[in-house]
């Protein structure tokens, strides 16, 4: 690693003085192994204990010497940089990787590690790490995302659980007060976190298995329709201080409903008790079919790293071998689904309640985004999607244009392959 | 003499009227920095309860505590960082951008006017866009998570050189001129003659270096990947994750992390009034 | 003693290192930027696929990019007038002041040395935030006003609103200053001769005296207004960002460049093209307005 921290110290008394007051002077890393140094990072994790137990895991990894790096802030930017330099991660842990980091040669090809245990894999988001029939990229846990909803306020509503978009809007339409609103999407009023559950929704996809656009289709300028129809009704919650990924508007009752994260349930649950239920994105249209983006991410090796080897073989160890840890990782600390099927079934926590619900919809709705869904395909269907829902695009006009872009990144990536 | 009167009272009037609205814009900026404390010493659930009080139910001053406790933030040694890396980038900025300015200003050079405009001219180019190629290439210097890294590529102000070259442009000559007789080179008046005589302007220039040292995000937060190298707006943005918002512990680091400018600037702040006044940045 | 051949070598001992680091840590990276814009350049800073002028071509057609210079040029329309004409007004009121006139001072000038960091972070989740408990929305109730959504409506677009007033905020104070040091440079004998011609204090005294006086100073503060706002980033990103990325709002070029260049879709290529085109424009906005104002008159005299 190239961290000088005898510069930082020698640069002047003082400062060594100062930080010996300091009550954290971050020597808790890990790194006790012998062998090669490696540099480790992942994004940091709002939940408590998270950094303590990967530097746990860190420590007790003895075949080579591994730094944790907890990152905050703009985490891809970061990786981004660095994976363009000798200074970056030699294992790191991704929101992909992405089509150009796997064709850039950024990441090394870690299918050997999967001998055995590809199958325990879930696969809804091993598939997004695939590609050209290689794995590049061990998911972590998964994340799932549902529809949170206040029973006692359905209730006094006179409102059924929604099962389809329509009855959504209806609902939200319904719980909506002076004081509350019906629906939290997220500050942006879904163009953000929705991506391309709608569009699954409505019984179609992002990119098709042969690599062509997905939703060019009068059905998804139906659904995405309905999601303006929620912002026109005025039913979303905009403007919360704390966006869609916390749960805080929906338990300090800003909200009847709201759109989060599983990673939300434990908070959910201690606030409100009983008075709470879950829910798919529900499906709109005859072909529709319940919604539920799933996701993962992934620990990856650097191919700029010196010790690729040694990653190899530490990831093989964290993240394919040690399934305690994999169990303490995504239980333990917040709230994840682990990503091996063996593990989610033992796990006790996902057996009962919302939880069990969340693991079935996960099994029976869960879609990752492609792999071939490209930043710059997600960018252009973003700003087109969060124009239908606040300008009141037209969503034939909007999806049109997207078609087009997204075709031409496709093409682009072909091209490169 | 009635004229008088009433134009005597039209100016009292006018007077009135000039304090009344300066008090007035005066509460208004400075609401913010009162919404900043009062959330900063509020509990979680003060800050968002729904009845918007003007003071919280209580002042927790624990929040200051709690802040500098949190072992999962080292937020004392960001703010130790910060200084360091502030008083380095100012000095050094001051240093190189004074001479520069001098050089420019005061040193006859047939091709002065090209490299003074080529300097100017980097003005126009926006940082943020020759991000990455600067990352790159401090990165290859072996520069990255070191204090070299953080302040080393930012001494190089254009602003700062443009001002100096301005306010020298406008220093008196007869001072220099003795300088001259009593046998000083272009260095020793420098030193002796013109620095000494010129300590508005640094004061303004290097306050304004500092807050732009002490301010900014994303430099520090590639550059310094060590968490023993974050400074204090790294720790801020670390409050924010993915998945929570500790809200009153990002407003009482908010408010924390102000206060050593606040001092500097209130500090300096007349000098920069004069500093402004004699640098002709406006000439 | 001071001779031809000492001076050049002076000038150098001045000025080199300034220009030395000037050459590697902007010009360098600069130039780099403009040969990366000529490749395809995803995820490397290495490029081998040359595509010519392909990038300029793709980023001048990208109705993204001309939004966001649309965009910028909606907000300099905006905030170079509003911040001019508020810091003139602080600075000619403070200047009168006798009593409390460093109070004054102070306190218009302390937002300056916030961050926008902290602003934004004010600004949206206290001032601004979309719910009942934002201050704003508290006024808007106590007169029976609905809670708005400021910064996530676009119809009407009250997040201008917010970005306007943030960044008045910050700035006003500094441009102030400037127009303090304007004010104190004007001879008081000019007043005295209005006086005795009978101009009445107050406005004919500002139209004809004060405001002609300060044109220097006016001059220096919108040039300097119209660069800041085409650099404007940090209080459109701090407050309209999100963990899923910026709205097609409110988006100004440099963050529109930011999520081209940086992150994971790191198209460096077209990122760098669109830095390009960015320079050039600013660049021909300033040499134009420099122009128009004359300032390079006293230059040539």
């Amino acid at each position: 690693m190239t961290i000088n921290r005898r510069g930082l110290l020698g640069a002047g008394a003082a400062l060594g003085l100062l930080s010996a007051c300091g009550s954290n002077t971050g020597r808790d890393e890990g790194g006790s192994g012998d062998g090669p140094k490696l540099s480790q990072w992942y994004h940091q994790y709002g939940e408590q204990g998270t950094e303590q137990a990967v530097k746990r895991y860190a420590t007790a990894y003895k075949k080579a010497n591994v730094t944790v790096q907890w990152r905050p802030g703009n985490y891809d930017e970061q990786t981004a940089a660095a994976l363009l330099t000798d200074s970056g991660p030699d294992v790191f842990e991704v929101n992909g990787p992405s089509l150009d980091q796997i064709q850039g040669k950024q990441v090394a090809d870690l299918t050997e590690l999967f001998d055995g245990v590809k199958d325990d894999f879930n696969p809804a988001v091993l598939a997004p790490k695939t590609y050209d029939g290689k794995i590049w990229g061990i998911p972590q846990v998964i994340d799932m995302q549902m529809l949170y909803y206040r029973k006692s306020l359905l209730t006094d509503a006179g409102v059924q659980p929604p099962k389809t978009l329509d009855e959504l809007v209806d609902a939200a339409k319904k719980l909506t007060t002076k004081e509350t609103k019906g629906l939290f999407l997220g500050n942006d009023g879904g163009a953000g976190v929705l991506g391309g559950t709608p569009l699954h929704a409505a019984g179609l996809e992002l990119v098709t298995a042969d690599g062509k656009v997905g939703f060019d289709d009068p059905a998804a300028a139906r659904a995405l329709g309905k999601i303006h129809q929620l912002y026109a009704d005025k039913s979303l919650l905009l403007g919360a201080p704390a966006d869609w990924s916390d749960p805080s508007a929906f338990v300090q009752g800003l909200t009847a409903m709201q759109w989060s994260g599983l990673w939300a349930l434990p908070t959910v649950q201690k606030e409100l008790g009983d008075d709470f239920g879950v829910l798919p994105f529900p499906k709109d249209g005859a072909a529709g079919k319940p919604s539920v983006p799933v996701g993962a991410y992934a620990a990856a090796v650097s191919t700029r790293s010196k010790h690729q080897k040694a990653g190899k073989d530490y990831l093989k160890w964290l993240w394919i071998d040690s399934t305690d840890r994999q169990e303490d990782f995504a239980l333990a600390y917040g709230f994840h689904i682990p990503a091996r099927i063996s593990l989610a079934k033992k796990a006790e926590k996902l057996r009962k309640g919302a939880a069990a619900d969340a693991v079935r919809y996960t099994t029976d709705h869960g879609h990752a985004e492609p792999l071939l869904w490209t930043p710059a395909a997600r960018s252009a269907y973003q700003d087109a999607l969060s124009r239908i829902i606040k300008d009141g695009a037209s969503p034939d006009g909007e999806l049109k244009k997207v078609v087009r872009k997204v075709s031409a990144e496709l093409g682009r990536v072909k091209k490169k392959s | 003499m009635r004229d008088h009167l009433r134009g005597d009272a039209r100016v009292r009037a006018g007077r009135a009227l000039r304090l009344s609205l300066l008090i007035a814009l005066a509460l208004l900026f400075l609401i913010p920095f009162y919404l900043l404390v009062r959330n900063g010493l509020s509990s979680e659930s003060d800050i968002t309860s729904p009845e918007w009080t003007f003071f919280p139910s209580s002042l927790r001053w624990g929040n200051v505590k709690e802040l500098f406790e949190d072992t999962s933030v080292p937020f004392a040694r960001s703010l130790l960082n910060s200084s360091l890396i502030a008083v380095a980038t100012t000095l050094g900025t001051l240093l190189l951008a004074s001479l520069a300015g001098y050089g420019l200003a005061r040193i006859p050079y047939r091709h002065a006017n090209k490299v003074f405009y080529a300097i100017l001219g980097t003005l126009m180019v926006p940082a943020s866009v020759t991000f990455v190629p600067t990352f790159v290439l401090v990165s290859s210097l072996g520069w990255v998570s070191t204090l070299r890294g953080l302040i080393v590529p930012t001494l190089f102000s254009a602003f700062a050189c443009f001002v100096f070259r301005q306010y020298f442009l406008g220093f008196p000559r007869e001072l220099e001129d003795a300088a001259r007789v009593d046998g000083l080179g272009y260095w020793r008046t420098y030193w002796r003659v013109v620095v000494p005589n010129s300590r508005p302007v640094f004061a303004a220039v290097g306050t304004i270096v500092f807050i732009g040292a002490w301010n900014s995000f994303l430099w520090p937060l590639v550059i310094g990947q060590d968490r023993n190298a974050w400074t204090v707006q790294v720790a801020l943005s670390s409050f924010t994750t993915s998945q929570v918002i500790r809200l009153h512990e990002l407003f009482v680091a908010a408010a924390v992390s102000i206060v050593p400018l606040l001092v500097v600037f209130l500090f300096f702040q007349r000098w920069i009034v004069a500093g402004v006044e004699r640098s002709g940045i406006d000439d | 003693m001071w001779g031809h051949q000492n001076r050049t070598l002076w000038f150098w001992v001045f000025v080199g290192p300034f220009v030395l680091g000037l050459g590697i840590f902007t010009y360098i990276p600069l130039g780099w930027s403009v040969y990366l814009s000529f490749f395809d350049a995803h995820n490397t800073v290495t490029p081998s696929d040359f595509v010519g002028l392909g990038n300029y071509t793709a980023m001048l057609q990208n109705e993204a990019f001309t939004d966001s210079l649309w965009t910028f040029l909606v907000f300099s329309l905006f905030i170079v007038p509003t911040t001019y004409a508020l810091s003139l007004a602080l600075a000619v009121m403070v200047h009168r002041q006798r009593r409390a006139q460093a109070f004054f001072r102070s306190v218009f000038f302390l937002p300056a040395a916030c961050s926008y960091v902290v602003a934004a972070l004010i600004w949206k989740m206290s001032i601004f935030n979309g719910v009942r408990f934002g201050l704003a929305n508290t006024v808007l109730g106590w007169f029976g006003g609905d809670q708005i959504a400021w910064l996530s409506t676009t119809d009407p677009p009250w997040y201008w609103a917010v970005i306007v007033t943030v960044r008045l905020w910050l700035q006003a104070g500094f441009y102030m200053v400037l127009f303090l040091a304007g004010l104190q440079r004007i001879s008081p004998t000019l007043y005295e001769a209005a006086a005795v011609d009978g101009a009445r204090p107050g406005w004919q005294v500002f139209r004809h005296i004060t405001f002609p006086q300060l044109r220097a100073t006016s001059v220096a503060v919108v040039l300097l207004l119209v660069i800041n706002a085409f650099q404007a980033f940090d209080e459109f990103y701090n407050l309209l960002s999100d963990s899923r990325g910026y709205p097609p709002y409110a988006r100004p070029p440099l963050v529109y460049l930011y999520y081209t260049a940086l992150g994971q879709g790191q198209n460096l290529g077209l990122g760098s093209a669109g830095a390009v085109l960015l320079a050039l424009i600013i660049a021909v906005v300033t040499v134009g307005q420099a122009k128009w104002f004359g300032l390079g008159r006293k230059e040539a005299e």
